[in-house]
Order: C-alpha cells, then structure tokens, then sequence
C-alpha cells in the first residue's frame, strides 16, 4: 500500500459532531427521596454495613456518598432527633450510632430483620423514661424502629447547601472536588472542544475506517481502528493528518494463546479472518488487542523508547499503517518546522530525540523523503515536556467502544472521543439513550427485543474520579445499520 | 491435598490464594506501582500473576488483572479462563469487570471494595449486568484489611510520576478501621 497516496486519497465523512448526552441528562433523578434512620449498637457498626451491603444491592446509578452512612445523636439534625426521641427514650450515651438507610428502600420486614441483631443494647431504666410503646419490653426483645427521613439525592453545590441539609434533613459531606459538573460538561468546555473537532473530525474518523479496513484485511482483526490526535497541533499547511499521533487497528486474531498458532496463523491469506464471521468468545483475544488499548499502548511504547536512558527494545509488530504514524517524524535537529506547532509551548531543542533510540520494529518505517519539509519534533510529548498518558488528546474510532474499552480510555485522560453513529455497538460503552429519529414503522415487539442493551453513558459519569467529552458523529448519508455483535 | 467438601480447608484455600495476592501487592509498593496484586486459579493451581503495571509502563491501563491473563495465556488456552478464579486484592475496576467478563472467568474473590472504579458493585455492576457474556459471581472482604493498609501505605508516599505532586511530608500512615471512616483512594 502507498500510504502517503492512501492519506492524501482519504475522503473525509460528511456529517455532524453531536455531544452524547450524559446518563444524568438522560436519567434525571428526583432531587430528593424517602430513606430511613435506624439506630444501632455503636460495636456493631462494621458489621451492619457489611450485613446492608451484602442483602440488599446498590442502584450504581445512584451513587450517595455525599450522604454520611452513620451519625452519632448529637450529629441528627434537631427535627430528626425530636422525631427519633419521640419514639424511643435515648440509650446510655455512646453507646448508638444511627444508620442511614437510603434507596432503593428493600422491604421494611425484612430490613428490621436484618438489622435486628444490631440493636442497641438495652437501656438502663431511668427515671424518666416512659413507656412509648406498648408492646416493647425493653428488657426483653431489641427492635428496631425505621424512622422514616428525607434525603437529597444530588450532592450539595456548596458548603452552605451542605450546612442547611445537615442541620434539616441529615448529615452531608460537602466534597469541593466533585462540583455540579459531574451532571453534564459545563457547556462552554463542551462547545469549544466541539468547535475543535468538527472541521476534521470526518478526516479523523475516514482514517479510522483505513486502519478498520487495513486490520480486517491482514486477517489479524476485526474491522475496527482508532485514530489518537493532539488537538493542540495546528498546522499552517492545513494537511489534517499533522496532529495524527498513532494510529491502530484491532488485533484480536493475532495472539498464540497457549502455545497454539494464533487465529490468524491458522488461517493464512485468509481475509477476513473466518473468525470474524460469528461471536465465539474462545477466538476473541481480548480486549487489550481491540483498536483503543493497542492505540493507547502505542503511545506508552513511543514514551518507553524515548523517555528511557536504556530504551529497551519493542517487539510487536506494527501494521504498515500504525508503523508510519507512530515512527514518521523526522528527528534532525532542524529548527522547529513553522508548519507544525503546539498551540501555547514550544518544546526545546533537547527534546528532540537522536534516531539510534529509536527500535522500529517489522516493518520498518517508510522512508523519509528529504524533499518534503517533515515536521521536526515528535508528535508526542514526552514526559519532560509534560506528557502524561493521553491527557489533553482526542480518540477517533470507527465503532463504539466496549465498556472495558470505554473505561480504558477514561483511565488513559483522553479529552474526548469521537466515533460514528453507524459504529454504535450492542456491547458499547458511551451510548447514553437509544437514537430517536424518522425510524420506519417497526413490529414493536421487535423494537423491543432490539433495544435490550445498555446505555451506560461511561464517557461522563458522575460516579467515576475520571471524565471524557463524548461525540456521535452522526453521517449526512444513512449506514447501513445491520450491527454485528462484538466487543469493539 | 485439598479438601473441597470441608468449609474450613476451603476457606483457607481461599485464604491461601488471596495471600499470594497480597504478596504481589506487596511486590507492586517496592516498585513504586500502586498495591493492587492479583492471581489466577486454575484446577487449584496459580497460573497466572499479576500486579499493577501503569508507572513503569507508561500505560494508565495495565492493570494487574491484565498482566495475570497475559501471563496465563502463554501457557493455558483462552478457553482455560471458564474455568478460572481470579484472586484480587482490590475490587476490579469498571475496566477489568468487563475483561473479566469477556475473558468469562468462573468467579472473582477480592479484599477491598472499590467505590471510586469498582466494576463489581462498587460504581457498576457489571459482573451482574445482562450482556452478550455470561454473568460472574463476585465474593468481597477477603483480607480486606490488609489490602486497604497496602493502599495506605502507597497513598501516603508521594508520587513524583504525576504532574503536580502533592507533599505529603506530614501525613501518618492510618492504621485505624473506623466504619465512618472516607477511603483514601
């Protein structure tokens, strides 16, 4: 294959970058919800949590932990504590906590049940203490009483917030790191990486399906590829490809597992690989071989071999296409092309790395042509210039990734990632809500059956420590829609 | 010789494999990683070990789960991981959960909950969640203690890797199991 020839013949896909909502757009959730506070033994703390825990499942889409789990009495807020103390005398100071037990509210039954062998140990008679319930012996039988409360379900905006449901509703932690945010991108953040996508993302995601093709014909992989790009380089010359800084393409055939020839070695010259043809999970690799985390890992290796003192040498091969973008810049020391900039740095002479570190593997990379005035610096930054995984760099895929996927490229700090409708997949991670459009009349019992899968939105949770701006791009012409089923 | 049918020679088998966990945990703080460490059981034997891998490999998703399967497919088939446990020290995150899964281990025994990343019930429920692979079952606080004082101790050093350091000079290392307590990671 040319490839200089590929790139330049690339046409870009025509259509629009549209933001993938959140699940907490798509999901609002009521802003406040009916739980309950029950008080147990101070000792039996660790194990009421575990009992909770272990009975009754948590909604993950519903994620409290700006809700303190326990409070001692002098924590409850004073309506509660009235409320708790109307109903039951106080125990011997000390020795209670109160547990809040929040939704989804399992039955009540079987929730004092649990909790029954927690109950605080039996009062000393007092004085005072008056006979609120009938049926409650207080030297027999411990029971638990539910005191029903209110919570909010979102944490609070600001200390204040926090201040006022503590003191009314129940004791909440105010954590300055989690702001509102984690509802949606702020809007501006949202609308400026958008403004940066959209004039090549078609260019990008073109290329992503070169890569796609490239690996579903070598018979090494499904037809997936993936695109990794530096925002920050501008080019003057306008050749998209400048910000380009790996590329790679799926590879899930081409592992010997076992010490058995690889799916690929089993079927020589046969693209593409008849493996690909249904799901057999024995014949899938794994998801490190899918297009994101050999991308991913593309990036580390070029960090490995050039950040080292003693680069040590790197084996796995490259296909001709990952071969020619991870290793074609052009390492003399030449003074920075003005051709290729980052946006805000220049990065030094030094940096720029001698040829001798570099170890190309099979196949070599194509040979530069002196006649072209080839950017002078690597693409990517090294760790002295600040690279740190994929922060601040954007993902092109020609499908939607898998979860595992999905969540790989959160841990690798991209800032966002970008991939075609037509690419969505049953088993991918991003989609937050079905696609609503002119849809032919379907048979409904069908449509139904169609969309059992889920919507995790994983892009831009708010559970999770690590977030990425999400894109559809969704193609002027419509894709044929018929979706394998797969891990991309 | 392992005696399956009793409750006890059970637990300490699992006990046994979670300690080799620990170990690797142990091995990733020498080296700077982050204490998480791993192994795979298959018919009662370690086939595959693991242990946190992003610092020195520049790649935030080397995980230890990932290294373990590495090293058991060079040996084991594919197939081999159906009949595969995984011993974790820490809840696998939301990335390794669907690993696991696509890989369709048996089951997964792990330490410590993950409420920040945890796949297995901690953020997502992926091991339980329907999808073209088969669902897993997952059983936590397996020496759950221990593997939090791992993470402690590597939390509380500081990590010169990342772009803005944090001091840390004063902190001490935690050794108190409060149940009202915020996890540190």
């Amino acid at each position: 294959m040319d490839i200089q020839k590929a790139i330049r013949d690339l046409h870009p896909l025509g259509g629009q970058v549209v933001p993938i909502r959140t699940v907490q757009e798509t999901r609002p959730v009521e802003e406040f919800a009916d739980a309950f506070v029950a008080e147990v033994n101070v000792k039996a703390a660790s194990k009421v949590i575990k009992a909770l825990d272990s009975a009754f499942p948590k909604d993950p889409s519903l994620p409290l932990s700006h809700l303190r789990r326990f409070a001692k009495r002098e924590m409850l807020p004073q309506p509660l504590r009235e409320a708790i103390e109307a109903q039951n005398a106080p125990a011997a100071p000390g020795q209670t906590l109160f547990v809040l037990l929040s939704p989804p509210l399992p039955d009540v039954e079987k929730l004092k049940a649990i909790l029954a062998p927690f109950a605080p140990a039996p009062a000393p008679a007092t004085p005072n203490a008056t006979a609120t319930d009938g049926a409650a012996d207080e030297s027999s039988v411990q029971t638990i009483h539910l005191q029903p409360v209110k919570i909010p379900l979102c944490p609070p905006f600001n200390t204040t917030q926090a201040e006022t449901w503590t003191k009314t509703l129940w004791p909440v932690v105010f954590n300055p790191a989690a702001p509102r945010s984690f509802v949606a991108p702020p809007p501006q953040t949202l609308a400026r990486a958008q403004e940066s996508i959209e004039p090549h993302a078609g260019y990008f995601l073109s290329l992503a399906h070169l890569v796609a093709q490239e690996a579903e014909q070598s018979g090494l992989g499904r037809g997936v590829g993936a695109v990794i790009v530096d925002p920050a380089i501008t080019s003057e010359s306008q050749q998209w490809d400048e910000a380009v800084l790996a590329v790679a393409g799926d590879a899930r055939y081409s592992r010997p597992e076992g010490g058995a020839p690889s799916q690929a070695q089993q079927h020589p010259d046969m693209a593409p690989n008849p493996a690909s043809k249904t799901y057999n999970a024995d014949l899938e690799g794994g998801p490190e071989l899918h297009a994101l985390m050999r991308a991913v890992e593309l990036v580390a290796r070029w960090r490995r071999e050039n950040d080292r003192e003693d680069p040590a040498q790197e084996c796995d091969t490259l296909s001709p296409l990952e071969s020619h973008f991870l290793y074609r810049h052009h390492p003399d020391p030449v003074p920075l092309s003005p051709s290729l900039k980052r946006k805000h740095e220049n990065p030094t002479e030094s940096d720029i790395v001698d040829e001798s570190d570099l170890h190309v593997p099979l196949p070599g990379p194509p040979s530069v042509d002196h006649s072209v005035p080839a950017p002078a610096t690597p693409r990517i930054r090294t760790r002295a210039q600040g690279g740190y995984l994929c922060t601040d760099l954007d993902v092109y895929l020609s499908h939607e990734p898998c979860l595992c996927c999905s969540m790989g490229l959160l841990l690798s700090r991209f800032r966002a990632v970008i991939f075609p409708r037509g690419g969505r997949l049953e088993s991918g991670g991003l989609a937050s809500e079905p696609v609503v459009g002119p849809v032919a009349e379907e048979d409904p019992a069908e449509a139904g059956s169609k969309d059992e899968r889920g919507y995790y939105g994983l892009h831009w949770r708010k559970e999770l420590n690590w977030r990425a701006l999400g894109f559809e791009f969704v193609e002027d012409v419509d894709v044929e829609t018929h979706t394998p089923v797969f891990h991309a | 010789m392992i005696f399956r049918d009793d409750p006890t020679a059970e637990e300490s088998r699992h006990g046994y494999f979670m300690k080799q966990a620990l170990l690797m945990g142990e091995k990733a703080i020498e080296l700077n990683e982050t204490p998480v460490g791993c192994v795979l059981v298959y018919d009662d034997k370690i086939v595959g070990l693991g242990m946190n891998d992003t610092n020195r490999s520049m790649n935030g998703t080397k995980h230890a789960e990932f290294i373990a399967i590495a090293q058991m497919l060079q040996s084991y088939p594919r197939s081999a991981l159906q009949s595969t446990d995984l011993y974790v020290t820490v809840e696998p995150c939301v990335m390794c959960a669907s690993a696991l899964k696509q890989y369709r281990i048996r089951s997964v025994y792990f330490g410590a909950a993950n409420d920040r990343f945890g796949g297995t019930g901690g953020v997502l429920s992926l091991h339980s969640d329907s999808s073209i692979d088969p669902k897993y079952p997952v059983y936590g606080g397996l020496f759950e203690k221990e593997a939090i004082m791992l993470l402690r101790r590597f939390y509380i050093q500081e990590n010169e890797k990342a772009p803005n350091p944090r001091p840390k000079k004063n902190r001490e290392l935690n050794t108190r199991f409060d149940d009202d307590q915020e996890p540190e990671w």
